[in-house]
C-alpha cells in the first residue's frame, strides 16, 4: 500500500464531479413515474418521488456547478467513481422508499434500492400487493437503469466525447466494447433495449390481455415485467410474482425476455449485424448450452424423484421456466418460496444453486460467475493437464472464441479464476453469516446466499421484512460485490485505506 | 474479469495532498450529507399521518388449523407426512401453513379465507383469484392510512367455477381492499390444470366482506419537503447553469 498516493482533494473532485452526473441520472429517472402519480392521484407517492428527486438533483447541479477538474479520469478514479455510484446511487434512489414507510428502516430501504439496481430482485417490502401503481413503476425502472449500467444510461444520456469515460465502462464489470467509441456502445445498448422493450411490452400486453387482465393492467404489469425480466432483476408486481398470471403465453414470452437479457450484447451486435454463426460460435454460447442442458436434466430428475409432479407438462413448465430464471439471474418464481425446500427434493434445487452460481453471460445485464470465466477456467485446467501430458517441448496453445478466435492467456485466465474464487469466498461468507442467523439449515443459507451473491433474487424465505439488519448489511454489500465483480469495490476499500495508512507528505518550505 | 482490472494504473492519480486538511473535510462533509438524508426520510417517515388501520378487521374468523406451521423436511417419508394430519383442527388454513408443507394438505378439503388482490382473471368456465390472508387482508386493511409493518403479503391462488366471481368487485390493489372471500374446496398440491401449480379449487364462496376503497390522507409534510426539494433543484440547476456560462 506504501507505493499508492494519498487522494488529493482534486482527486475528491473529479470523482464527487461524475457521481454528480450519475445522482443526476437517477433524478431524472425519479422524475419518470410521477405524471403516472398524478393521473392515478398518488399524491404521497408522487411526493415522495418529487423529493428523491430534487435531492438528487440538486446534489448533481451542485457537483456540476463546483467539482468540474481539469484533470483527466485515471484507472484509479474510474473505478472508485463506479464503485461510490453504486452505493451512493442506491443510498439517494432508497430515500423515496423510506418515506414511503413502507420500509422497517432506512437499511430495509437501501436493501430495496440496493437490490433494485444490482439486479438482485430480492425485496424486503411491506404490503407490496397494495403499492401505488407508481411507486412499483419506480422499483422497476431502477432495476433497468441498474441492469444495463447506471453509469451507462448516464453515458448515454449526457457524456460528450473526448473525456476518458471509457474507464467507466470498464469499471462497471463491461469488458467487452462493441463499438470502437464507448458512447456508441453506450447508445447501441440503448437502441437494442428499447427495441426488445417495444416488441416484449406489445407480446407481453397481448399475453396478459389473453389471460384476462383489463387493457390498462395489461399494460401496466407488460411493462413492469419488460423491465424486471431484460435486465433480469426478478422484482415483480404482485407478491406471488409469477404465479398471479396462471398462463403459459406469459410465461413464454418472460422466459423468452430473460434468455434475451442474459445474452451478452456483443452478441446482440454479431446479430443485428447479421452474423448469426457467431451465436453457434461464441465460447458463452457453448458453455450455456451444455451447463444449461445439463443443469435441467439434473432438475427433471430431481423433480420426477421428488414425486410433486404427477406429469411431464408441470415437471417442464415449473422446471425450466425456474432454470432460466436461475441461470439468467432473474428470480421470477412460479412456486411459493418455501415449496424449494418442502416439495422439490434434493437434487432439483442443488441443480438450481449450480444455475444461479453461474449464471449468464458476460457484458450483459445478467449476475452470477458468468459463462466466459467458468469456460475460461476450464480451459485453463485442461490447458495445464495438456501440458502436463505432452513432451516438455511441446508448445500448447489454447483458444476460445469470443467475437473471434482468442488465444488463452495466462493474464486473463488467471483473472477468470481470480474474479471465480471471489464469488465462492462470497458466496461461503454469506452462508456462514446466515448460519449465525439460527434456525436455518445448509441448504437454505447456502442457497439465499449465492442467490443474493450472484445477483439472482430467488428466495427461499430468508430474505423478508424484520430479517435481522447485519444479516441485511451482509447481503447489501454481497449484492453490490456481486455486481461489480469485486475490483471496483476492492479499489475503493483500497483507495479509503489509503487516506489511513499513507502518510502525508510534509509542505514544503517556500 | 473486467479488463481494467490489469489496467489498473495504480496510483490515485493525484499530487500527495499538501491540502490533507481540505480532504478530510471534504470526506467529512460527504459522510455529514449521507447522514442528514438519512435523518430527513426518517423524520418524514415519523411524520406522516397514520390511522390505526385503513378497513374493518374481518370478524369471526375461523382459527387456523395449526397454530403455528409446520415444516415438513425434504426426507420425511409420506407416511410421517401423512401423520402430522391428526394435528390438524378444524378451522381455515393459511398460505404460511400450506407452503410449508404441501404434502400435507394435498387433495384435501379445505376453507380458507383471504382478500381477493391484484386481479380476477376471468377464463372459460370460471376465473383465477390470489386470496391473500396475511394481517393487511384480514386485520389492518391496506398499508397506506395505518403505517403498521405486517411483513410480505401471503395468499393462496384459488380457481372459483363460474357462478362464484361474478360479484366480487374489484380486485385489492391501492387505494382498495378486495372482497374477503370464505372459500371451500379442494388444494392442489400440483394442480395440472395449472401446469402444475399450488391451488385450491373452490367449491363454494362466501363473501365475508366487499370490495371496498380505502383513502390514505395526504402527508402534507412530505409534500412541503418535495416542494422545498423541487424547489432547490431548479435553483441548483440553474447557478450551475450560470456557473457553466460564466
Amino acid at each position: 500500500m506504501s507505493a499508492v498516493l494519498r487522494p488529493s482533494v482534486e482527486d475528491l473532485r473529479l470523482i464527487g464531479f461524475y457521481l454528480g452526473r450519475v445522482l443526476t441520472g437517477l433524478g431524472l429517472l425519479m422524475l419518470v413515474p410521477l405524471p403516472l402519480a398524478a393521473v392515478l392521484r398518488e399524491w404521497n407517492a408522487l411526493s415522495a418521488l418529487l423529493l428523491g428527486a430534487g435531492i438528487a438533483l440538486t446534489l448533481g447541479a451542485l457537483a456540476d456547478a463546483h467539482l468540474r477538474s481539469r484533470r483527466q479520469l485515471g484507472w484509479s478514479h474510474g473505478m472508485v467513481v463506479v464503485a461510490l455510484a453504486w452505493i451512493v446511487g442506491s443510498a439517494v434512489a432508497a430515500v423515496p422508499m423510506h418515506v414511503s414507510g413502507r420500509f422497517a428502516d432506512p437499511l430495509a430501504a437501501l436493501f430495496e434500492a440496493a437490490s433494485a439496481l444490482t439486479t438482485t430482485g430480492m425485496s424486503v417490502i411491506n404490503d407490496l400487493d397494495h403499492l401505488e401503481a407508481s411507486m412499483n413503476l419506480y422499483r422497476h425502472l431502477l432495476q433497468i437503469a441498474g441492469g444495463l449500467g447506471i453509469l451507462i444510461v448516464v453515458l448515454a444520456l449526457f457524456s460528450a466525447g473526448g473525456s476518458r469515460v471509457s474507464t467507466l465502462y470498464v469499471s462497471e464489470a463491461r469488458d467487452e466494447r462493441i463499438l470502437p467509441n464507448v458512447l456508441r456502445t453506450s447508445r447501441f445498448i440503448a437502441r437494442v433495449t428499447v427495441a426488445f422493450g417495444v416488441a416484449g411490452t406489445t407480446a407481453l400486453a397481448v399475453a396478459l390481455l389473453a389471460a384476462g387482465f383489463g387493457p390498462w393492467r395489461a399494460l401496466e404489469h407488460a411493462v413492469s415485467l419488460f423491465f424486471s425480466s431484460f435486465s433480469t432483476g426478478g422484482f415483480s408486481v404482485m407478491q406471488s410474482s409469477m404465479i398471479a398470471y396462471h398462463a403459459p403465453a406469459v410465461e413464454v414470452v418472460v422466459l423468452l425476455i430473460m434468455f434475451a437479457g442474459m445474452l451478452s450484447f456483443g452478441l446482440h451486435h454479431a446479430v443485428w449485424r447479421g452474423d448469426v454463426a457467431e451465436v453457434r460460435r461464441h465460447v458463452e454460447t457453448r458453455t450455456l448450452a451444455l451447463v444449461g442442458t445439463s443443469l435441467l436434466v439434473l432438475l427433471t430428475v430431481g423433480l420426477v424423484r421428488s414425486g410433486t409432479y404427477g406429469d411431464v407438462t408441470a415437471i417442464l413448465r415449473r422446471g425450466l421456466f425456474t432454470l432460466v430464471s436461475a441461470i439468467s439471474s432473474t428470480g421470477h418464481q412460479v412456486n411459493a418460496g418455501d415449496t424449494y425446500l418442502s416439495d422439490w427434493g434434493v437434487l432439483a434445487p442443488a441443480a438450481l444453486v449450480g444455475a444461479m452460481a453461474i449464471g449468464g453471460m458476460a457484458s450483459s445485464t445478467a449476475g452470477g460467475i458468468k459463462a466466459l470465466r467458468v469456460a475460461l477456467a476450464v480451459k485453463a485446467v485442461v490447458h495445464d493437464i495438456r501440458r502436463f501430458l505432452l513432451p516438455e517441448s511441446a508448445v500448447v496453445v489454447t483458444t476460445y472464441h469470443v467475437g473471434r478466435r482468442r488465444i488463452l492467456r495466462p493474464d486473463v485466465s488467471r483473472a477468470a479464476t481470480t474474479v471465480l474464487l471471489l464469488y465462492v469466498v462470497s458466496f461461503l461468507l454469506g452462508t456462514m453469516v446466515a448460519l449465525t442467523y439460527g434456525g436455518l439449515d445448509v441448504t437454505q443459507a447456502l442457497f439465499e446466499a449465492v442467490s443474493v451473491g450472484a445477483n439472482i433474487g430467488i428466495s427461499i424465505g430468508v430474505v423478508q421484512p424484520g430479517m435481522p439488519s447485519w444479516l441485511q448489511l451482509v447481503y447489501v454489500v454481497q449484492m453490490l460485490l456481486g455486481r461489480l465483480e469485486f475490483v471496483a469495490v476492492l479499489v475503493l476499500v483500497g483507495y479509503l485505506l489509503s487516506f489511513v495508512r499513507t502518510p502525508r507528505r510534509r509542505r514544503r518550505p517556500s | 474479469m473486467s479488463g481494467a482490472a490489469g489496467t489498473s494504473g495504480g496510483a490515485a492519480g493525484g499530487t500527495v495532498g499538501p491540502r490533507g486538511g481540505r480532504t478530510r473535510w471534504a470526506l467529512l462533509g460527504a459522510v455529514a450529507l449521507l447522514v442528514a438524508l438519512v435523518g430527513l426520510a426518517s423524520a418524514l417517515d415519523r411524520a406522516a399521518p397514520r390511522a390505526e388501520r385503513s378497513a374493518p378487521a374481518i370478524a369471526d374468523l375461523p382459527a387456523p388449523v395449526l397454530d403455528a406451521p409446520i415444516p415438513c423436511r425434504r426426507s420425511d417419508p409420506d407416511e410421517v407426512v401423512t401423520a402430522l394430519a391428526d394435528r390438524l383442527r378444524p378451522g381455515r388454513i393459511t398460505a404460511a401453513i400450506v407452503v410449508a408443507c404441501p404434502r400435507l394438505f394435498d387433495g384435501r378439503e379445505v376453507v380458507h379465507v383471504g382478500e381477493v388482490v391484484g386481479d380476477v382473471l376471468r377464463r372459460d368456465g370460471g376465473a383465477w383469484v390470489t386470496l391473500n390472508d396475511d394481517p393487511y387482508a384480514l386485520e389492518l386493511g391496506p398499508f397506506g392510512a395505518h403505517r403498521e409493518r405486517a411483513g410480505f403479503n401471503t395468499g393462496l391462488s384459488v380457481w372459483l367455477p363460474d357462478g362464484l366471481h361474478e360479484d366480487l368487485g374489484p380486485a385489492g390493489r391501492h387505494g382498495r381492499r378486495g372482497a374477503v372471500l370464505r372459500v371451500e374446496g379442494v388444494l392442489r398440491r400440483a394442480d395440472p390444470a395449472d401446469g402444475g401449480g399450488l391451488t385450491v379449487r373452490a367449491v363454494s364462496a362466501e363473501v365475508l366482506a366487499p370490495s371496498t376503497p380505502v383513502t390514505a390522507p395526504v402527508d402534507r409534510t412530505l409534500a412541503t419537503a418535495a416542494g422545498v426539494a423541487a424547489l432547490t433543484a431548479a435553483a441548483a440547476g440553474l447557478h450551475a447553469r450560470r456557473r457553466r456560462r460564466g
